[in-house]
């Protein structure tokens, strides 16, 4: 439905965008995520046609869209900081969008309690957007972009002002309404675990170009590059060449792959016992930190022979500074692109 | 020993306020009493006559009018410019901004010559159509009009409007208007739904200093209107120097002062609303792309240089073309006492005068301005009041103190009307919420930590203000004695009144040499307001220069 084509961009001499292809199925919800400055928000602002300085092409229904200027795309776009017209009041600005589609009164004013329902904020129709809280005007936000039934939506950093326990909460309620709406929508984020809420497909970006696009558990699962591995909070990524990292795999690494290329032992293949039919010898290893989660503990550990290896258990099996024996598992480990 | 320092303390902190209630609330007690109580006893005639008279009537509504106007053109010039100057990045646009509030240091009198020497009926633009096209009479006929008094006061007031419009507009960001556009919103509808109501408080708080200068306006009026176009300001002047009508004075007094207190608290109200808005997240300007941008932006500039410039530039070109050859005569004959000229000085002396009263106005408003600024610090319940008391001063039409001083102001032990002093003392009245308004961010800057280690480092109170505080309000007290340097050397409402003979300042013998005959005076008075400019620009680069974000606004 949409695609984007070498999309390029850039803000003077600094390039943002640097040839992103990417494309999207009707009712697909597509995360981008990465870190600040990686080029996600102008990403979108061009979709939206906010931006109109870029090279490449931007696809819709097998139309260039590149020259429909942003009020006739009919997309929704819900901004970071909600860009709620300070001088409306909440009804107000969920209907303005219906508004400039020529809607009667009675058809709005329906439309709008409906939305209203649809966010959980009956009842607010006459409040001054300024007297809401950050969650509220999050949800006014989105029903205001949700009221013109929009062809496409599009999330800027929706929870990205809000604190975490909320985020957690409501990521999964946007995902909900999303759904339920039928839309197909763009989310842009920089918290991996909310991309892991509410995407259907995940595109980790950094430094202007898609590094990796997949299924949330394809890209946890299996990162295709050590940006992508540490963005997601896998911190074991070794270089191999070493002889002690061989010496760490033992026979779990294949030795075949040539020196100096990178390598992720995946921490959910760490394991205190070895499994039952693998014939996996055991690296001995030092426990150097332990955190408290609650359901389980945060590990480091250190190896002799160099490389530090981080992973999670449910009981602690030594007190911190004691060796403990670890098993690899052989499809823990992951070769990176460089 | 402790205890007489206290004592010591007290009176500093009391000299401000002595001050601002010698001459300030007494002579405007006094202008109550002429006006009310003429004769000792209560006595409303003066305003029976004000109300029943037409002409009185038509004075208030022509002073309405005309600050109604003022402010309609310069709202229509200044919110099509806030917008683009706030949208658009270019070269030079931070110095434009920055020049356009030249304005707010020239003194009036200079801004209204320099008026008549560009659109007056011998003015440069007549002669240049008349040479260009041939004509045998002046094109432009503006002299003595409401025109040229409207076109002065919107070149006065054009940068405080941008001002605060263009940083209000930077506030609001971009991206409620990207929703809007998101939301199907085209050109047309965003400037109706989204712009306009947003920049509303900006537009009311800029359009109602924009009628308050104006409602207050005197040396353009007088200037270039005359009493044909008398308003509030101009009538007090007339009744209370050439008619000696003091009661009716009065009673234009108290209605000016009424007037102005009303339109200060409303002003105030829309304030507040302002600073709440403005605590959004600022934008970003972008450089034009398309032609039409680029249009709408070099009108702007050109519209704001134009109307900066021209009047100044042909201020300075007439002074120093003589026959179309560069000559410095106007200048070496300011030594000398024209023929037939009603002052009792050669115009060099003024320029002296001017400089021994701004030095001392800057010294006498600093002092009580430093104090004053510590006093309004102290926090407290006290200090709420503190701070508009002392900001009275500049709610107060420059005419109704001068004519408040020269009515309290004439017999013992206040006998000062005859002497010089009167002049600086009137000035530091003017001069005192500008040093305030200087120093007191730089002051609120200073985290209390930093005096408390300094006493716990040995400190003691005097030490602490000399090692700490003083260096610390360096840039402040600049600000503040340029500001009241400045002030001084332009002032004119109350110069007016309370100058006598030898002791006139520059604006005045300006003002005195346009009312004399004889070609002569008029070329004195383009040098000295040459010199008058110069000096109040070299201030205002000064000031410009020194400024920190949020030391000298207003």
């Amino acid at each position: 439905m949409l695609q984007l084509e070498r999309v390029s961009h850039a803000y003077g001499d600094i390039v943002s965008l640097r040839d992103v292809s990417l494309d999207l199925e009707p009712g697909e919800i597509l995360c981008l995520l990465g870190p600040s400055g990686c080029g996600k928000t102008t990403l979108l602002r061009i979709i939206a046609g906010l931006e109109t300085d870029y090279d490449g092409a931007v696809i819709f229904d097998r139309e260039d869209i590149g020259a429909v200027p942003v009020h006739r795309r009919g997309f929704g776009l819900m901004f970071q900081d909600f860009a709620l017209f300070p001088h409306l009041a909440t009804a107000d600005n969920i209907a303005y969008g219906l508004k400039r589609l020529g809607f009667n009164r009675e058809e709005i004013g329906e439309k709008v309690q409906r939305l209203l329902q649809r966010v959980g904020l009956e009842g607010f129709d006459k409040r001054d957007v300024a007297s809401l809280s950050g969650g509220q005007k999050q949800r006014v936000a989105l029903a205001r972009s949700l009221a013109p039934n929009p062809r496409l939506l599009m999330l800027d950093e929706p929870l990205g002002s809000l604190d975490a326990q909320l985020r957690d909460q409501l990521a999964l309620e946007l995902r909900q309404i999303i759904k339920s709406a039928g839309l197909s929508a763009i989310y842009v984020t920089h918290d991996h675990r909310e991309a892991y809420a509410v995407a259907d497909r995940i595109a980790v970006m950094n430094i202007g170009s898609v590094r990796q696009h997949g299924s949330p558990r394809q890209v946890y699962r299996r990162p295709a590059c050590a940006f992508v591995a540490r963005f997601l909070g896998l911190h074991n990524v070794f270089t191999t060449g070493d002889g002690r990292l061989t010496s760490l795999l033992g026979h779990a690494g294949d030795g075949s792959r040539g020196t100096g290329s990178t390598i992720l032992i995946h921490p959910s293949g760490i394991r205190l016992e070895s499994g039952r039919t693998d014939d996996t010898t055991p690296t001995e290893v030092t426990l150097e930190t332990a955190v408290f989660r609650g359901e389980s503990y945060d590990l480091t550990a250190t190896t002799d022979f160099g490389p530090r290896l981080s992973f999670s258990v449910r009981e602690l099996p030594v007190n911190v500074g004691e060796k403990l024996n670890v098993y690899i598992l052989p499809d823990a480990i992951i070769p990176l692109e460089d | 020993m402790r205890r007489r320092a206290r004592e010591l303390w007290i009176i500093v902190f009391l000299l401000p306020l002595a001050f601002l209630g010698i001459f300030y609330v007494y002579p405007l007690l006094s202008i109550f009493d002429v006006s009310l109580r003429p004769g000792g006893l209560v006595d409303l005639s003066a305003f029976v006559r004000l109300l029943s008279s037409d002409y009185y009537i038509g004075t208030l509504l022509f002073t309405v009018y005309q600050a109604a106007l003022s402010t309609a053109v310069t709202l229509l010039l200044a919110t099509p410019c806030a917008f683009v100057f706030a949208r658009y990045q270019f070269r030079g646009k931070s110095l434009l901004l920055s020049l356009a509030t030249l304005p707010f240091v020239l003194p009036t009198v200079v801004v209204a010559l320099a008026f008549a020497t560009l659109l007056g009926k011998n003015g440069l633009l007549n002669d240049l159509l008349m040479a260009l096209y041939s004509l045998e009479y002046q094109p432009i006929q503006l002299e003595r009009s409401l025109a040229m008094i409207i076109i002065a006061h919107v070149f006065y007031n054009i940068a405080v409007a941008l001002r605060i419009m263009t940083s209000y507009w930077s506030s609001l960001g971009s991206s409620v208007e990207e929703a809007a556009r998101c939301l199907g919103a085209d050109e047309l509808s965003l400037w109706r739904d989204i712009r306009l109501p947003l920049i509303r408080p900006a537009m009311l708080s800029a359009g109602l200093l924009v009628f308050i200068f104006s409602f207050t306006s005197f040396g353009v009026i007088l200037i270039l209107g005359g009493i044909r176009f008398a308003t509030l300001e101009v009538q007090i002047y007339y009744q209370a120097v050439n008619m000696f009508n003091l009661p009716l004075a009065a009673a234009l007094s108290l209605v000016q002062i009424l007037s102005m207190l009303f339109m200060m608290m409303i002003y105030t109200s829309t304030q507040k609303k302002l600073q709440l808005a403005l605590a959004s997240s600022a934008s970003v300007a972008k450089r034009p792309r398309r032609a039409l941008e680029r249009l709408c932006l070099g009108i702007c500039v050109a519209l704001i240089a134009i109307l900066l410039f021209s009047p100044l530039l042909a201020l300075v070109m007439r002074s120093v073309l003589v026959a179309g050859q560069l000559d410095f005569a106007n200048f070496a004959s300011l030594a000398e006492k024209s023929r037939g000229s009603l002052l009792f000085i050669a115009p060099i002396e003024a320029v002296f005068n001017s400089l021994r009263f701004a030095l001392i106005t800057m010294f006498t408003a600093l002092c009580l301005g430093l104090i004053a600024s510590y006093m309004i610090e102290r926090r407290g319940r006290l200090s709420r009041l503190l701070d508009p008391l002392f900001m009275l001063p500049l709610a107060t039409s420059a005419v109704t103190l001068g004519f408040g001083f020269i009515i309290a102001l004439d017999e013992p032990p206040l006998n000062l009307r005859a002497s010089w002093l009167i002049i600086p003392v009137s000035h530091t009245l003017v001069a005192l919420p500008f040093v305030i308004r200087s120093v007191l961010p730089s002051l609120r800057a200073i985290p209390p930590s930093l005096r408390e280690a300094a006493q716990t480092l040995g400190a003691k109170p005097i030490d602490t203000l000399l090692t700490i505080d003083l260096p610390l309000l360096g840039r402040g007290i600049a600000v503040g004695a340029v500001f009241a340097f400045t002030v001084s050397m332009g002032e004119f409402g109350a110069s007016l009144f309370v100058a006598q003979r030898e002791s006139v300042t520059i604006p005045v013998v300006i003002y005195r040499l346009l009312g004399d005959p004889g070609f002569a005076s008029y070329r004195q008075s383009l040098a000295m307001s040459v010199i008058l400019m110069l000096v109040c620009a070299c201030g205002f680069v000064i000031i410009e220069r020194l400024r920190i974000a949020g030391v000298g606004e207003f």
